[in-house]
């Protein structure tokens, strides 16, 4: 029986270079403008509110900085209270930690997730341009994108949580937070870019592990929250060996990481005096300035105890080392992603429906 | 050419292999139909040539031997999945442009004219579209990238009679056309007997039957005699199904037309779809080619015996 | 098959239009190449085609019937073999010859016969299917044996006899 001739196509077989990778903007583009535009939606909404709440913080701080010129001001101790009053729900930074794992795992977990549940990768991978070729062309514009635009957001939190630092309270008992507390570190620097992508990565990865969108957005949030505890409570700690120091004046920036005393050359005890000892030194309770919280602060303590033969050791990070920190945790969140983003296109070009 | 070539293709999910001890050779410048019930593997082994799964067991290659999912297997071949998988919020252009975007060849023109011709509007979304009009607008798609292969799963599932008549006129117009060889699954066999000339039968993950289709059929007969010879004859003759009433009986064997005919019996030709279903009514039944295997016994009823090659 | 109105009266259509269309009996029984065949050949006999006529375009028959473009060929190869039809590179298919015609005047006597026949077979008790039964066999036991008497003829040398 006769057959249909197929056409020669010899020609183009010889000359089969891969589509080119540009093409594929267009196509992230216009899969993705919406989310994109609803990312920021969110952010400059965020922005806006962000922006009110701190010129409100800004000034109160003036107001209290003002009134407790002279020691013995009479609108000083109202005007302490209003600035730790003012937006307190966003002064641990804890609600705006939020911001990095949502935008990540709404952001990268539909990439493939949606694809995979929908069906519609049966249409994109079989097209010319090549799975794993898609992939990598989505993912890496959309996580550039991403932590650039929460990079700039962040610039923003930067400037919010300055009165919290400024040396001039270090007299007064305002709010205060080291630069490395764990709610405000990563919101500033480059650590809220850095925080985003991971997120990204972490979403790109669930959504073609798990190939259903919710699941995967919810996965990525409680991985992310595993990978943020781990990191603010254990790792940070550890980027650079801690100072040790027997100085009882350490900076209200310094992030003391534990404190023991020593008698004689001996461990004493660790942290808080036990209440035998504080009875004995210290009957009348330790004086002095307040830090966060109403405790006394240790430099209170110390001058009980010292007189009686114990040393205080603090181990500690220095303010100055903010920015390497900074870095080094940048650093490892970034090759995390990389790493994650490459496992991510490993496995679509490898793995079968 | 061969289109598709499977060798020993399997493929198996968890512990179920939904595609076993797969070999065909699809030749090019066919209509190959991919027949079977449902879950009978026809949508593993579109999926393993489109390059869409990797094979557990064995291998297959495409267009002339080139690897499954190579970049010239995905460049040559358009494959079209069961419900015509589209991106709901992209509107028709917007597909076109994607598919453009995605692939070296593309024929904008083509696309838009047929479009028209379709009367599907380029703006609409491709989630409102209706049945019929997403299959076809799915099917220009794959035409316009100017494939060699055309493979298609299912395409007229959700089609009325009306759709379904366009939708194959379209298919077989490309392929009078420009020469695409269509590889295409149904599991409703009467759609398939007016454009197929390739037929691969599958049943439960295994190939039955495969060849061109004027050669089964003139390869096939139905003897029709009395029913108190027919367990006489039938171990002699090659039977692959059997149905009898009280007094005649009609054994379907594998015999050419110049082969004698049982004194007293009555042969004739077989349609496609005749064949078919005899063959799916008999799983055991393979008419494949390959190495000779033994010949099974009859089975206690005596009605059928198994027939191998 | 269409009816083109005055085929006959009409000046010859513009190039690479057929004067014939095909249509397809699905629940015939009979495959689709050969139906495409007899109504070539039954558009012969009648007159609608013509040597030098063009045969549909295998991409507008396709078009229309939904069919295999294999079909097409084949039908259109048989036409050939039987020396009806042939094939100009990138032109189409057009019509070579034409069907033996058997002469007006022989048609109606063969008819009149045959009526005489049909009323006996009546009379004699045969139904409408007996008649189509007992003729068809008869038809292929015919053909066999005049077919089997000219290969017999050819290979001794003698010319071909009609019985």
């Amino acid at each position: 029986m006769t057959a249909l001739s197929v056409p020669a196509r010899q020609e183009e077989d010889a000359s089969l270079r891969p589509v080119p990778w540009q093409r594929m903007g267009w196509v992230t583009w216009r899969q993705h403008r919406a989310t994109l535009a609803w990312v920021i939606v969110f952010l400059g909404v965020l922005a806006v509110l962000v922006y009110l709440a701190g010129r409100q913080v800004y000034s109160a701080h003036a107001a209290a900085i003002a009134a407790c010129q002279s020691a013995s001001s009479l609108t000083c101790p109202g005007s302490i209270i209003a600035f730790n009053g003012t937006n307190a729900f966003l002064s641990n930074g804890f609600l705006l930690q939020a911001i990095p794992p949502l935008l990540g795992a709404f952001v990268g977990a539909p990439v493939l997730a949606r694809e995979l549940e929908t069906g519609t990768f049966r249409y994109a991978w079989t097209q010319g341009f090549g799975r794993w070729r898609w992939t990598l062309a989505k993912l890496v514009p959309l996580a550039v994108v991403l932590a650039a635009a929460a990079g700039v957001f962040s610039l923003l939190l930067n400037w919010y949580y300055q009165p919290y630092f400024a040396a001039a309270n270090q007299n007064l008992t305002l709010t205060e937070y080291t630069p490395f507390f764990p709610g405000i570190f990563d919101l500033r620097g480059i650590g809220f870019a850095a925080w985003t992508l991971a997120a990204f990565a972490i979403g790109a990865l669930a959504g073609t592990l798990i190939r259903r969108v919710v699941p995967a957005i919810v996965a990525t949030l409680v991985a992310y929250a595993a990978l943020a505890f781990a990191a603010g409570g254990f790792l940070r700690q550890h980027y650079r060996a801690p100072l040790v120091t027997s100085n009882l004046n350490l900076p209200g920036s310094a992030w003391i990481i534990s404190q023991w005393w020593t008698k004689g050359g001996k461990f004493a005890f660790s942290g808080w005096p036990p209440d035998r000892l504080l009875e004995q030194f210290c009957p009348n309770g330790p004086s002095g300035p307040v830090g966060p919280f109403g405790k006394p602060k240790s430099v209170a303590i110390a001058q009980c105890l010292t007189p009686h033969g114990y040393t205080q050791w603090t181990s500690y990070q220095p303010a100055s080392r903010f920015w390497a920190f900074q870095w080094i945790e940048g650093g490892w969140l970034l090759v995390l992603s990389a790493l994650l983003i490459a496992v991510t296109v490993w496995l679509v070009r490898r793995r079968a429906t | 050419m061969n289109v598709i070539e499977a060798s020993g293709l399997g493929r198996r999910y968890g512990s179920t292999w939904a595609l076993r001890d797969c070999t065909v050779a699809i030749p090019a410048g066919h209509v190959a139909a991919l027949v079977g019930p449902n879950g009978a593997g026809k949508t593993t082994l579109l999926n393993l040539a489109a390059g869409l799964a990797a094979p557990s067991a064995g291998n297959v290659t495409v267009l002339g031997g080139r690897p499954a999912g190579s970049p010239i297997a995905l460049d040559g071949i358009a494959f079209v999945a069961q419900d015509t998988p589209m991106y709901k919020n992209l509107s028709a252009r917007d597909m076109l442009h994607l598919t453009r975007n995605l692939n070296r060849r593309f024929d904008q023109q083509y696309a838009e004219s047929r479009l028209g011709e379709l009367g599907i509007p380029l703006k609409r979304k491709a989630g409102k579209l209706s049945g019929g009009q997403q299959a076809q607008l799915a099917l220009t798609l794959a035409l316009a990238r100017r494939p060699r292969l055309l493979v298609l799963d299912e395409p007229m599932a959700m089609l009325d009679p009306v759709a379904r008549h366009d939708f194959m006129a379209s298919v077989m117009t490309a392929m009078a056309a420009d020469g695409v060889s269509v590889v295409l699954s149904s599991h409703v066999l009467a759609e398939l007997e007016r454009v197929a000339d390739y037929l691969i039968l599958m049943s439960r993950g295994r190939v039955q039957l495969t060849g061109e289709v004027d050669d089964l059929l003139a390869s096939h007969r139905l003897l029709t005699g009395p029913a108190a010879e027919a367990d006489r004859y039938a171990e002699r003759l090659s039977v692959v199904h059997a149905r009898r009433g009280e007094a005649q009986a009609h054994l379907l064997v594998r015999a050419t037309a110049d082969e004698p005919v049982p004194p007293g019996w009555e042969a004739h030709p077989v349609g496609l779809e005749e064949l078919a279903l005899a063959y799916l009514r008999e799983p055991a039944a393979t008419a494949l080619p390959g190495p000779a295997r033994h010949r099974a016994l009859r089975s206690e009823t005596g009605r059928q015996t198994e027939v191998t090659k | 098959m269409d009816i083109d109105k005055g085929i006959s009266d009409e000046p010859r259509r513009a190039a690479g239009v057929s004067p014939i269309d095909f249509r397809l009996d699905p629940a015939s029984g009979v495959p689709t190449y050969l139906q495409l065949v007899h109504q070539v050949e039954h558009a012969l006999r009648l007159g609608y085609l013509k040597p030098g006529d063009q045969l549909p375009k295998v991409r507008d028959v396709v078009a229309a019937l939904a069919i295999n473009p294999n079909t097409v060929l084949k039908a259109y190869k048989d036409l050939e073999t039987k020396g009806l039809a042939a094939g100009r590179p990138g032109q189409g298919t057009f019509i070579e010859a034409t069907l033996s015609q058997v002469a007006l005047p022989e048609l109606s006597g063969l008819r009149r016969s045959l009526f005489g026949w049909l009323a006996d077979a009546d009379t004699a008790g045969l139904d409408e299917d007996g008649v189509v039964a007992l003729f068809t066999s008869v038809l292929r036991d015919f053909y066999k044996r005049r077919d089997g008497q000219a290969d017999r003829g050819a290979a001794s040398g003698e010319t071909e006899g009609v019985a």
